[in-house]
């Protein structure tokens, strides 16, 4: 045989070769559900639904875990037909982004279901009318007080501003209040509420108020008196979260807002969860608090991967189930999002408290309005930089608080159809 | 030796070497086209038979060594490069990103709804008739019946045995299924429509409930067209990648799909003011920013390289310390730089004795990007103006200085003109690599800061690329479409300005 030829049969041998490994997939029924969740949710569901490995009969659940809560959105948005989950335990702010791109399936619960929980948690994954999963732990901050510094629960924001300057220097106190979880947007909205700046406003029957911004006089008159001398910040309130549960938990911070995720962290320090609202100006007319959940998602690649029914059906008897939750819980040491979890015996006093500080004050933080910038801004966005303005760069607080004011109610009326 | 390059045993090597190659390229192939990423497949396709081609037959001996590269050129240049000019052409953005076919598909899902009556059932799984079949149970009322896709017949409740929960798991003409059987049931269960009256239906959720709903939006293929079934609203093609309401088109049907608007994002950067105000300040302040980065890091390296160009005792530790910036890794630098600018408790402030807001205020934070641009780029200037100095022969410097020209004469009239002829490129380089400085702006400031207050949109340091990535990878809408044609943009003036300022150095001509 010469060299050329024995090269074209080589070519042929190649590509015969190649070809030959693309041995077609034999058909089969799916029968794994996957889903994935972030670094903390991911081990400790891992571990539930191994305990207990009936969930849906029938089917196997993976668990995928990622290495960060940006790191499982990230992959989220890019998922394909191929590598996508079945189900993604996710903040409700991807509900109206994943619905929009059609990666999230809508999904109907019977009334014994949706009975399990409280039906404002339901507008949190809600987008345009339809529900695209269910609510799974809840998502709160609340405020906490030094005992060792504090003796009593102070009545209202004055009181807190009032011990600030009278224990400043005695007691070395680098702050009065700080935001110890959640971002001066979402964390800081207690405060926000409790000077007078209430951007979620519910009717009587429970419905949104919408197009209707805070008082931004009232509000931004309120920032003054407690929070400033003249044009600077009086130091009672840092206008970042830089350091502030370092702080707190160094006693130099008598009154800190802390997200439930991390009471661990003060009990381990020997605080106990002395929680309370943020107080109001007022006696009795504490600010309110985010009490927003985190969501167990459908995806439209269920029924690509022919595992819709199980997907559902895990929803159902795994997520928004009692038992599903309090073994979850037990593990993951957030406040239960189903009725009947939070009320078992189980339940931390971490998760109590804040559960109880949750619907005492707390409003759902609907997911329709988070992404929108109708209007040109977007107020979750635009809400810190409120707090730099003012105690920072010393600009007025009544005309700050007017643009933000403004933002908001652009924010509801362009979102409304969203809901 | 030989027999490994020549020979039956070399093409025997070969064959092994690029069977394995092909096997791996065309199960990814496999994969692609399972993605329906076509174009991917096709070219993974090609290089096999292309690899293949090259190396056993003599078509071309040149080929056998540009070939990986000119396919790694392909996939990883070229293609970004045509896939970016292509979805710049495209409405692309959230609520924009699957195809039409999908987001019909989609569409059709969500044009189902719970029935007013809000009724729901619990139900079992099973056949009737050899069809897929579901065991209604109401529970309330006691009253059970059958469903398959076409019809659905009552049964009495005493033809029905109950679990514990009062839900019928046997019926005359219904054989249940195994719990086992569920799996490879879900796809043909989750897909029927099981038959409740003529206007609804009853659809699964999940494997024990089914609640009864039914279709608002009918998809009409004929023409193109989605009708809502309860007001008689025709929704079209809006040929933006959206049905919307024929009266109305702001109404819209989600989800869309990515659908070609030509040159509507290259317009949209100069007619719309929310993308083109931000772009003409994030364009200025990247050219200031590139500019003032190479000055000053070639001013810095360039002075030290002169202090250092004589023999000075210590030189070489000199030399090693000056080095050591740009030995250590970047990320780390601008995050310790981040650290020590901080307001509140970093060692800029606490040195200088100020409470400089350092990433609040826009100047300050210009400053301190350049400053750090500053530290992190002036060693390379400093190796490259080093290695150019001692290339400048001694005789010039020495000629000029016997016909009486002080220092000063001597480096403005030949030291720098000499220097700049070698390190020109370099500059350039250095200013278009500034241009697309992402790295620095991201982790150090993310580009602000902005006074979202007053509707900013773009960040004081944002430059043109990570304003970019803001638009196509930013919280809330993504719009891939319009940072593709940015990209685009900022690719065109880079090349612009690099090819000028090269024909301007005659590097071009000297070493053309």
């Amino acid at each position: 045989m010469n060299k050329k030829r024995l090269g074209l049969t080589g070519f042929a041998a190649v590509i015969a070769l190649a070809v030959s490994t693309l041995v077609a997939p034999a058909s089969s029924a799916a029968t794994e559900i996957v889903v994935w969740a972030d670094e903390s949710r991911g081990p400790n569901l891992t571990k539930v639904i191994a305990a207990k490995g009936d969930w849906v009969s029938g089917y196997t659940v993976k668990v995928v875990t990622f290495s960060s809560f940006d790191a499982l959105k990230d992959a989220f948005d890019k998922a394909t037909d191929a590598s996508g989950p079945d189900i993604v335990v996710g903040g409700n702010d991807w509900v109206p982004t994943g619905a929009k791109s059609g990666k999230l399936a809508p999904l109907a619960l019977t009334a014994a279901v949706k009975a399990r929980f409280n039906p404002t948690q339901f507008l949190d994954l809600t987008y345009k009318g339809k529900l695209y999963g269910v609510p799974v732990d809840i998502n709160n901050v609340a405020m906490i007080y030094n005992t060792k510094l504090v003796s009593a629960a102070p009545k209202t924001f004055g009181d807190m501003v009032s011990y600030y300057k009278a224990n400043k220097a005695s007691k070395n106190l680098k702050a009065g209040l700080c935001v110890a979880g959640g971002g001066m947007s979402w964390g800081a909205h207690s405060v926000f509420s409790a000077l007078g700046a209430d951007a979620y406003q519910f009717n009587s029957r429970g419905g949104v108020v919408y197009g209707r911004g805070f008082n931004a006089t009232t509000f931004g008159k309120n920032v003054r008196t407690y929070l400033m001398d003249g044009k600077k910040s009086n130091g009672f309130f840092p206008a970042t979260d830089t350091g502030c549960k370092d702080n707190f938990l160094a006693g130099t911070v008598p009154f800190a807002v802390i997200g439930n995720w991390e009471w661990k962290d003060y009990v381990a320090k020997g605080f106990t969860m002395n929680l309370m609202p943020v107080p109001g100006v007022t006696e009795g007319a504490p600010g309110k608090m985010f009490g927003s959940v985190s969501g167990a998602l459908l995806t439209t690649f269920a029924a690509k991967h022919g595992v819709e029914a199980g997907a559902k059906s895990l929803l159902t008897n795994f997520f928004a189930s009692t038992d599903g939750q309090v073994r979850y819980q037990a593990l993951e040491n957030r406040p239960p999002a189903e009725k009947g979890a939070q009320a078992d015996s189980t339940v931390s006093a971490g998760q109590r408290g804040f559960g109880s500080a949750a619907s005492l004050a707390g409003i759902p933080q609907i997911g329709a309005f988070l992404n929108s910038n109708k209007g040109g801004a977007n107020y979750w966005d635009s809400a810190p930089a409120y707090w730099t303005a003012v105690l920072v760069d010393g600009k007025d607080a009544v005309k700050e608080a007017s643009k933000l004011s403004a933002i908001w109610r652009a924010n509801t009326d362009g979102g409304k159809g969203d809901l | 030796m030989t027999y490994l390059i020549r020979g039956k045993v070399a093409i025997f090597l070969k064959v092994i070497l690029l069977t394995l190659l092909g096997s791996v390229l065309l199960l990814l192939a496999q994969s692609a086209v399972a993605q329906r990423e076509y174009v991917i497949a096709a070219f993974l396709g090609f290089s096999v038979l292309a690899l293949a081609l090259t190396y056993l037959t003599k078509i071309s001996i040149p080929l056998k060594f540009f070939i990986p590269g000119i396919l790694l050129l392909a996939a990883f240049v070229i293609g970004p490069i045509l896939y970016t000019v292509t979805m710049s052409g495209f409405n692309y953005k959230t609520g924009n990103i699957i195809s039409k076919e999908e987001a019909i598909i989609q569409v059709k899902i969500r044009g189902v709804e719970a029935a007013p009556s809000g009724l729901t059932y619990d139900v079992k799984l099973g056949k009737s008739s050899g069809l897929p079949a579901i065991l209604v149970s109401d529970i309330t009322n006691l009253q059970y019946f059958i469903s398959t896709k076409d019809n659905r017949v009552s049964v009495a409740p005493g033809q029905v045995t109950l679990n514990e929960y009062g839900v019928a798991i046997t019926a005359p003409n219904f054989i249940a299924l195994n719990e086992s059987e569920f799996a490879s049931a879900d796809k043909i269960y989750s897909g029927t429509r099981f038959t409740f009256d003529d206007q609804s239906f009853v659809a699964l959720e999940g494997f024990e409930a089914g609640i009864v709903s039914q279709q608002i939006l009918e998809y009409l293929p004929t023409q193109d067209v989605f009708k809502n079934l309860i007001d008689g609203g025709i929704y079209r093609d809006n040929g933006r990648g959206n049905y919307a309401l024929e009266n109305d088109d702001t109404v819209i049907l989600e989800p869309g799909w990515r659908a070609p608007i030509w040159f509507e994002n290259y317009s949209k950067i100069v007619t719309d003011p929310r993308v083109r105000e931000p772009i003409i300040r994030v364009f200025i302040w990247t050219v200031v920013f590139a500019l003032a980065t190479v000055l000053t890091t070639f001013a810095l390296g360039l002075l030290l390289a002169l202090a250092l160009n004589k023999p000075i005792r210590g030189r070489r530790i000199y030399r090693s310390v000056l080095v050591l910036p740009y030995a250590m890794p970047s990320v780390m630098s601008i995050l310790i730089w981040g650290g020590m600018f901080n307001t509140e408790f970093g060692a800029i402030n606490t040195l200088l004795g100020t409470d400089i807001a350092w990433f609040s205020d826009p100047n300050f934070a210009r400053v301190a990007v350049i400053l750090v641009n500053l530290w992190l780029g002036f060693p390379y200037f400093y190796l490259i103006s080093s290695g150019a100095l001692q290339a400048i022969p001694s005789e010039l410097l020495e000629a000029a200085a016997i016909d009486g020209a002080n220092p000063r004469q001597i480096f403005r009239k030949i030291t720098l003109p000499l220097l700049l002829q070698v390190l020109s490129p370099l500059l350039i380089a250095s200013f278009a690599f500034n241009f697309n400085n992402f790295n620095l702006i991201y982790l150090l400031t993310g580009g602000g800061p902005r006074n979202e207050l007053d509707g900013e949109i773009a960040g004081a340091t944002d430059i043109l690329i990570s304003y970019t990535y803001k638009i196509a990878f930013g919280s809330g809408t993504q719009d891939l479409g319009l940072a593709s044609a940015i990209s685009l943009i900022i690719f065109l003036l880079i090349a612009s300005i690099s090819l000028y300022g090269l024909r301007k150095s005659k590097v071009l001509e000297t070493f053309g």
